[in-house]
Order: C-alpha cells, then sequence, then structure tokens
C-alpha cells in the first residue's frame, strides 16, 4: 500500500531524496559549525562587529538542519549526517569572512533551488524547498548587503589605519 | 626542515590534490568545466566545503571560474594534474610490476602518495622502471630473482635490513 501522496513514489526514487535531504542537512550543519569557528578568526573590533551576524547564523543553520532532519524523519528514514570537517586557519578580516560565509550560503541556495523540481507536487516537501529558497536567497541578500556595508568600511577603516 | 613538517608544508596537500583530479575528471565531458555540486558528489562532501577549498585552489591559481560559478582547472593546474596522475602511474606500476603488490592495494597506495613524493624521486623511480624493463639481461636476471625471493627471516630476527629490529614484525603489528 502506497503509504502517502508525497512524491517521488518508487522505493529507490524515495531512496534517493532522502540522500539528497541528507546531503542539505550536512550543508547546513556545516555552515553552521564553520560560523561557529570563524568568528574567532576575527580580529577583536571585528569580532564584536559580526558577533549578532554570527549568532544568528549558527542559530539559523541548525534550525534549518534541524527542520531537514525532521522532514528525513517524517520520510520513515533516520537523518544520516556526513560531516568531514577539521576548521583551523588564521586571524582574517571581516570582509574575508563574509566573502566565505557567502560561497557557503550560495551554495546552500543552489542546492535547494536543485531539489526543488524533484519534489514537485509533494504536499509537504515542495512548500518547505520552496520556502528555504526564499529564505537562503534573503540570507545570500543579507550577507551581500553586511558584505557592502561592514566589510568594506572596516577595509576601508583598516587601510587607513595602514 | 623535518620530514614531518615537510609533509605539513607540502605546497599541494591530499585535499587539493583530489579537487583537482575531481575538477578533471568531472569537467572531461563538458570542455573541462565543472559545476560545484557535481565535484562535492564526486568527492563526496558538502558543496560548501568544495567551495571554500575552491578558494584556495583559484588563490594558487590552480583554478578558474566563470560568471556561472562553474569551474576549470587552468593551464598550470592542468600541469599539477598531469604530474599526479603521473606519479600515480609510477607508483601503481613500481608497486605492481616490480613488487608485486595485488593491483588493487596498489591502486589505494599510490592514490595516498601520488602527491607527496618530489619529482626527483619520480624520474629515478620511472628510471628504475625503465631499467628493469629494458630487456637487458642483468635486468631480467634482477626482477627475476627478486620475485621468487620470498625468504623468511632469520631466526634471532635480525639482518642487513632491519639491524637487530625486525621490520617485518612490526609491519605485522599494525592495526
Amino acid at each position: 500500500m502506497r503509504s502517502s501522496k508525497r512524491a517521488p513514489g518508487t522505493t529507490s526514487d524515495r531512496h534517493e531524496l532522502v540522500e539528497e535531504l541528507n546531503r542539505l542537512m550536512a550543508e547546513e550543519t556545516e555552515a553552521c559549525l564553520r560560523y561557529f569557528q570563524m568568528r574567532f578568526r576575527l580580529r577583536e573590533t571585528d569580532y564584536a562587529a559580526a558577533q549578532a551576524f554570527f549568532e544568528d547564523a549558527i542559530k539559523e543553520t541548525m534550525d534549518h538542519a534541524t527542520t531537514i532532519a525532521e522532514q528525513i524523519r517524517s520520510l520513515g528514514h533516520i537523518p544520516t549526517l556526513r560531516v568531514k570537517l577539521a576548521l583551523g586557519g588564521s586571524a582574517i578580516r571581516l570582509k574575508d569572512a563574509l566573502a566565505e560565509a557567502l560561497d557557503v550560503e550560495q551554495q546552500a541556495l543552489e542546492a535547494y533551488k536543485d531539489l526543488l523540481p524533484r519534489v514537485a507536487g509533494d504536499p509537504v516537501l515542495e512548500p518547505f524547498i520552496q520556502r528555504q529558497v526564499e529564505i537562503e536567497t534573503e540570507h545570500v541578500e543579507e550577507i551581500r548587503a553586511f558584505l557592502r556595508t561592514k566589510g568594506i568600511v572596516k577595509l576601508v577603516r583598516d587601510e587607513e589605519v595602514i | 626542515m623535518e620530514t614531518w613538517k615537510e609533509f605539513e608544508a607540502n605546497e599541494l596537500t591530499h585535499s587539493a590534490a583530489h579537487h583537482l583530479l575531481a575538477i578533471h575528471e568531472v569537467g572531461a565531458a563538458y570542455g573541462g568545466w565543472a559545476r560545484v555540486s557535481d565535484i562535492a558528489r564526486r568527492l563526496n562532501i558538502t558543496r560548501g566545503s568544495v567551495s571554500i577549498n575552491l578558494r584556495a585552489l583559484k588563490k594558487k591559481g590552480w583554478v578558474q571560474s566563470d560568471e556561472h560559478h562553474l569551474v576549470k582547472l587552468s593551464p598550470k593546474g592542468l600541469r599539477v594534474v598531469h604530474s599526479v596522475m603521473a606519479k600515480r602511474v609510477i607508483v601503481k606500476t613500481f608497486l605492481c610490476d616490480v613488487l608485486g603488490v595485488s593491483e588493487e592495494q596498489a591502486e589505494i597506495d599510490s592514490c595516498k602518495i601520488e602527491h607527496l613524493i618530489s619529482h626527483s624521486t619520480g624520474e629515478r623511480l620511472v628510471q628504475f622502471l625503465q631499467f628493469l624493463t629494458s630487456g637487458a639481461p642483468v635486468s631480467r636476471q634482477l626482477l627475476k630473482q627478486f620475485r621468487m625471493f620470498h625468504t623468511a627471516c632469520p631466526e634471532n630476527r635480525t639482518c642487513d635490513v632491519c639491524k637487530g629490529h625486525c621490520l617485518i614484525d612490526e609491519l605485522k603489528h599494525a592495526i
């Protein structure tokens, strides 16, 4: 018996969909860990300037990962988290940290966009992924705006100091 | 510099080598251009990680990107890939054809060290392989004798190679 009207229908399609969701969950979890560590690479003034940004980003990415994990569970699977990460590096400027954050968010956005056609018609997943695309688009724009203001202002000020 | 520090300071890290090889393989069917998502899938890591790692490769001038976020090896990056692939073949050939290691194990081991050996060591290995396969009687004889050389370690566990501390025993105790 088909358990629901949720797409896609075949077992292999469903398995592949769960794998895609696992990958998305890994993107979000990894982003969360990156933000967690990245803020400590900022110099003192940058650290203070970006503290709220990073706290929000950590919370938001972990919320997204949790929501995806719940979606996987609702499909009858246990979430599988594959994260290969060792984070280090030297001190960085806010501008560079934000550029890295932008890369990560842009990739998450692309991943959600790629998944959207595959969940078309699913009453739960389609609106969920659609919403995630909207949220990630906003987030990318926020970082771009932050980069335009804080990042550049900081860079100019740093150069002036030099 | 101590050897382990040299390992860390290697300009081409294991991760970078695999990213470059993945771009080369994924992009082969698309004029060299590869998508971040395909590279991530190939390496079984996240797109975010690939994206961050690509920044370092771009900085070194090994990779270039276009306005659609597609990436391609630069001529310099392509030379690095060819060098890594050549070293892989050299090491694998040495392991398989000279030492008699199984092809499967040789593939794994050559993958692990392909980017770590120096060009000079690679060159000497090629010359050694050329010597062994040259068909000269002395080469044929050497290879033949080595393949038949399956001697047991001496009772006292010492020989000219191990110098009092049996290396074969140490290998057996490895995890």
